[in-house]
């Protein structure tokens, strides 16, 4: 009988809320660019004396975070140390709530694998600082080889929320769509900018094995995954060797392992795992949220993607697809609805929103709130187009040249299109007046014989007919059109 | 009278009316200091021209008609577990070696605005875990009033510095007595607010819990003006309350006559069996009887709970805390160096085994035991919970009781390097001090008299918390009949009752 092995996962995500200032003292959390050391204070490098004070806004964002993952907002909870010794954990225990967070027992819905939802239960978001960073001197920035390693202290005691999810993913696509899922509603709520390449999202992966012989492996904890991708690897990579070790009799260890994305490996962590000791932070007084609090939080919380994507279905009549990528992102789903509020076809606007706007924020590495071609003039321009004015493709040229700054008008006239004159329609009834005319050479292209150049031909009647009125793309796509409609 | 023997408010009142300067002042404590200082050692670190230039600051604001303070030209000694910004700071360890803070904890701001000038960081025991100062990396202090015996701890060098008379206040710190047992064996003042009363922020944390910081004074009027500047709430410490204690002048009775008519004191019940060296009997004894006499109501309270387990508690607790708050030296960002270590683990073992004396390392090892997660619920969890029932139990007994009248500790002051054999007078002498910071409340320091061998006798009155204000009153009622509490070295020092069965 062949054994089939069911991976059992729970994730630990790490984010880097939006704040200000860092979480027990006033220093600065935007420290970008500026050099080691230059945004730290007694209490953040923690010299003997100093004393934390509890930042109110990372309370906020936590809260904020926490409901957009559905979670249940605890109104009193407590802060903890966590002993353990390493010279980026400036006081030699991270301050943290722990399993007394400030939001519990929440969840998010993914697709498993066979495509039906499931839901994944979140255990908690607890509040906790982060630490320093090393640097070592080795040439490739390792530790090994290094004859020195340098401190750095302009991270430690950022605001972060520790995320658990109960041990309900399945798979490694799993994880990466619970990611995802999670990164989205947390960006939605404003509260993390979570750009993974800033280092605001950071993942660990709780990975056991059960047998269906009966056989529970043991957990495993991998640490160190800073992207989706390795997400994804070391949860395959952990799969294949938990399983491969089951298969052949072995034991799986209970322990640690840190993921080398270079190398493509998981290796037993060498130091023992320190012991988890927690004591009470004295030097905090219990944290307690008043329900008015609560309410503000609230009531500051967007639409989540989710049930805005629903709405767009229901109430657009948008596709699940399109509802979808719309909702990818806040500004682009804003974009899009004061698009649809500014009186343009839910549709069209959709349809535009996703390909010309998400196409101009790409290529301008900008997002939908920093574009210049503004949701209403995107509708007029489209009403322009469904009122004949203007034909898809020259309003397509219109909207290039509103993204440069230019108003409307200037984009229109730019564009060199005259409005009321010849319309997409228009083009359109010419070119199948010119096919009918020459059933010869259409026959040719549709049998392949000289394509191209048949084409070119076609295209050339139809702007002699047109007196040059419209462009010779858009006379070219409405060939193609028509073509591809017979 | 010399300046050395005036109080606060006469140094203060007399710089501020030009009767003497600032810098006078400073010259005359220094004097006197340096004349007793090798056989007391009381100070880690002498801030001789520091002080003086501040002092030469207060003068020239008097010269220039400025307001210096209430505290102008005011000589006074901080424990050395309280950060100076660019003064060194010890807390009495090795392993901070010649550390420099880049900030100054709250209460010397406090003290320094107010017109105050630093003589000198006192003497204590190594993390203030002792109470005797003789576990100081640098060497023991001693008991002014005898020079063989031992000044208390662990703010022994503060209680020795105002009992000698180098100034006229200090600043200790008590986490289960260390600031009422030495202003006991020392003859001085020394008051434990209620927790949250003064910040802790840049002090140099044992247990952050029991943490708090407290003057040391000859007088109960100083110990007044003392509080009304430095119980502030301070933003940077959240464990400090919000509303400020009022402890403005004048105490007590305003008629002058010794009132205590309507206070209800309390004596202890389980405490009563106790053993306690016949001067401290007396002085007990004879307290009650003047209390009574003054018109106040003696009662008797049960503690049980408080006597048969705070101390065990405390102990864990305290330890606990306290391996948590030294876990942060390490030698990467300050103190002592391991520059020759090859690793990280070799660094840490070396800064920390060459850098913590033995009594710090004891309860690091008890702190690291008693939380770890196989025991923690069965000590650490188990203490924290069984101090709320402490707390609750002295709740409930001031519920008709404005003070506790107790001793501070059941002996006088041992000789230095002696080590006391019988561990049950331990015990029952940290039952008088330790419960009294498991529940937060406020603990007064007093002497009574001195034995017939020039020794002080001491007692405590221990209130509900935030009741700071009211121990103070009663104290200045009993001052008018004990008298003030004098340096050791001045020449009319001692004149008053003396008990029986010198020590």
């Amino acid at each position: 009988m062949t054994l089939t092995f069911t991976p059992v996962i729970g994730i630990e995500v790490h984010i880097q809320l939006k704040t200000k200032s860092k979480v027990f003292c006033t220093c600065s959390a935007d420290y970008a660019n500026d050099p080691p050391n230059s945004h730290i204070c007694p209490v953040c490098t923690g010299l003997p004396g100093s004393m934390p004070v509890l930042n109110k806004a990372v309370v906020h964002q936590g809260m904020l975070a926490g409901m957009a993952l559905n979670c249940t907002v605890q109104p009193t909870t407590l802060f903890f140390r966590k002993s353990y010794y390493y010279p980026d954990l400036p006081k030699g225990f991270q301050t943290t709530q722990s399993d007394l967070p400030i939001a519990a027992n929440g969840w998010l819905t993914i697709k498993d694998d066979v495509g039906s939802p499931k839901k994944i239960r979140i255990n908690r978001l607890h509040l906790e600082e982060d630490v320093g960073k090393l640097h070592h001197s080795a040439p490739d920035g390792r530790l090994e080889g290094a004859d020195a390693s340098y401190v750095d202290y302009n991270r430690s005691g950022l605001p972060l929320a520790e995320i658990v999810s109960e041990p309900d993913v399945s798979s490694s696509r799993e994880a990466v769509e619970y990611v995802t899922a999670l990164r989205r509603r947390v960006r939605y709520s404003r509260a993390s900018d979570v750009d993974l390449e800033k280092g605001m999202m950071r993942f660990d992966a709780n990975v056991s094995m059960k047998c269906s012989d009966g056989r529970w492996g043991r957990k495993v904890e991998v640490k160190n995954m800073n992207s989706f991708r390795a997400l994804e690897r070391a949860i395959e990579y952990e799969i294949a060797r938990q399983r491969k070790l089951m298969e052949d009799g072995g034991e799986v260890l209970q322990e640690t392992r840190h993921w080398n994305d270079a190398k493509g490996v998981t290796t037993a962590s060498r130091v023992k795992e320190f012991y988890r000791k927690f004591i009470v932070e004295p030097d905090l007084p219990p944290l307690v949220v008043t329900p008015e609090w609560i309410k503000e939080v609230r009531a500051s919380l967007p639409e989540m993607p989710g049930e805005k994507a629903q709405r767009y279905v229901k109430d657009m009549g948008l596709s699940e697809v399109d509802a979808a990528v719309l909702t990818d992102s806040l500004d682009v789903a804003q974009y899009f609805e004061a698009c649809v509020a500014a009186g343009a076809n839910p549709q069209r606007a959709g349809n535009w929103v996703r390909t010309e706007v998400l196409r101009a924020m790409n290529e301008r590495r900008t997002d939908a709130d920093s574009l210049d071609a503004r949701p209403d003039t995107l509708a007029e321009l489209l009403r322009r187009v469904d009122g004949g004015k203007l034909s898809t493709t020259v309003a397509k040229s219109v909207f290039e040249a509103m993204m440069e700054g230019l108003s409307l008008e200037e984009a229109v006239k730019k564009s060199g299109a005259v409005e009321g004159g010849v319309g997409a329609d228009a083009v359109g009834n010419l070119v199948q007046g010119i096919l009918k005319a020459n059933p010869d050479v259409v026959a040719d292209i549709r049998s392949g014989k000289d394509t191209a150049k048949k084409v070119k031909f076609l295209q050339g009647l139809v702007m002699r007919e047109i007196k040059g009125q419209a462009r010779p793309d858009e006379v070219a796509a409405a060939i193609d059109a028509a073509l591809a409609l017979k | 009278m010399s300046i050395c023997e005036m109080n606060v408010r006469q140094v203060a009142a007399g710089v501020r009316e030009k009767k003497f300067s600032a810098e006078e002042v400073f010259d005359k404590c220094l004097e006197r200091a340096l004349l007793h200082e090798n056989k007391v050692t009381a100070l880690i670190t002498m801030t001789a021209d520091t002080g003086r230039e501040q002092a030469a600051r207060v003068d020239e604001r008097v010269a220039k008609g400025e307001d210096p303070g209430p505290l102008a030209g005011v000589p006074v000694i901080l424990k050395d577990n309280m950060c100076t910004h660019g003064i060194r700071t010890t807390a009495g360890s090795r392993i901070l070696g010649r550390w420099i803070p880049p900030y100054s904890a709250t209460v010397w701001k406090l003290l320094s605005s107010a017109g105050a000038v630093l003589f000198g960081k006192a003497n204590m025991d190594e993390f203030a875990m002792g109470n005797t100062t003789g576990s100081s990396a640098f060497g023991p202090t001693s008991n002014p009033w005898d020079l063989s015996r031992v000044p208390g701890g662990s703010s022994g060098g503060s209680a020795a510095g105002v009992a000698a008379g180098y100034t006229p206040c200090a600043l200790g710190s008590d986490t289960g007595g260390s600031i009422r047992q030495p202003a006991s064996y020392c003859g001085v003042y020394g008051l434990k607010p209620t927790y949250g009363l003064v910040s802790r922020y840049g002090l140099i944390a044992y247990g952050s819990s029991l943490d708090q910081i407290g003057p040391f004074t000859r007088s109960i009027e100083d110990m007044a003006l003392i509080m009304q500047i430095i119980a502030r709430h301070d933003p940077k410490d959240s464990t400090s309350v919000a509303e400020n204690v009022d402890f403005s002048l004048p105490l007590g009775d305003k008629d002058g006559s010794i009132g205590l008519k309507g206070k209800r004191i309390a004596l202890v019940k389980e405490f009563q069996g106790f053993t306690l060296d016949p001067p401290i009997a007396d002085a007990m004894k004879r307290m009650v009887l003047l209390m009574e006499e003054a018109g106040a109501e003696i009662t008797e309270i049960g503690l049980p709970v408080v006597s048969r387990y705070a101390v065990a508690c405390y102990y864990a607790i305290a330890a606990s805390e306290a391996h948590t708050n030294l876990a942060r030296f390490d030698g990467v960002r300050c103190g002592l160096e391991a520059a020759s270590a090859s690793g990280l683990k070799e660094m840490f073992e070396e800064v920390r085994s060459k850098g913590f004396g033995p009594e710090v390392k004891s309860r690091i090892i008890a702190g690291t035991c008693l939380t770890e997660p196989v025991r923690s619920e069965e000590y650490y969890v188990a203490a924290t919970r069984v101090r709320t029932l402490i707390a609750a139990e002295f709740q409930k007994a001031f519920e008709g009781v404005d003070a506790i009248l107790q001793p501070v500790t059941p002996s006088l002051p041992g000789k230095i390097g002696e080590v006391d054999e019988d561990v049950m007078k331990g015990y029952e002498s940290d039952l008088y001090t330790l419960p009294v910071n498991m529940a937060g409340l406020p603990g007064l320091s007093f002497r009574v008299g001195y034995t017939s061998a020039r020794l002080p006798v001491g007692l405590q009155l221990v209130g509900p918390r935030w009741s700071d204000k009211n121990l103070l009153d009663i104290g200045f009622e009993l001052e008018k009949v004990l008298g003030v509490p004098q340096s050791a070295f001045d020449t009319a020092a001692c004149n008053t009752t003396s008990f029986k069965g010198g020590n």
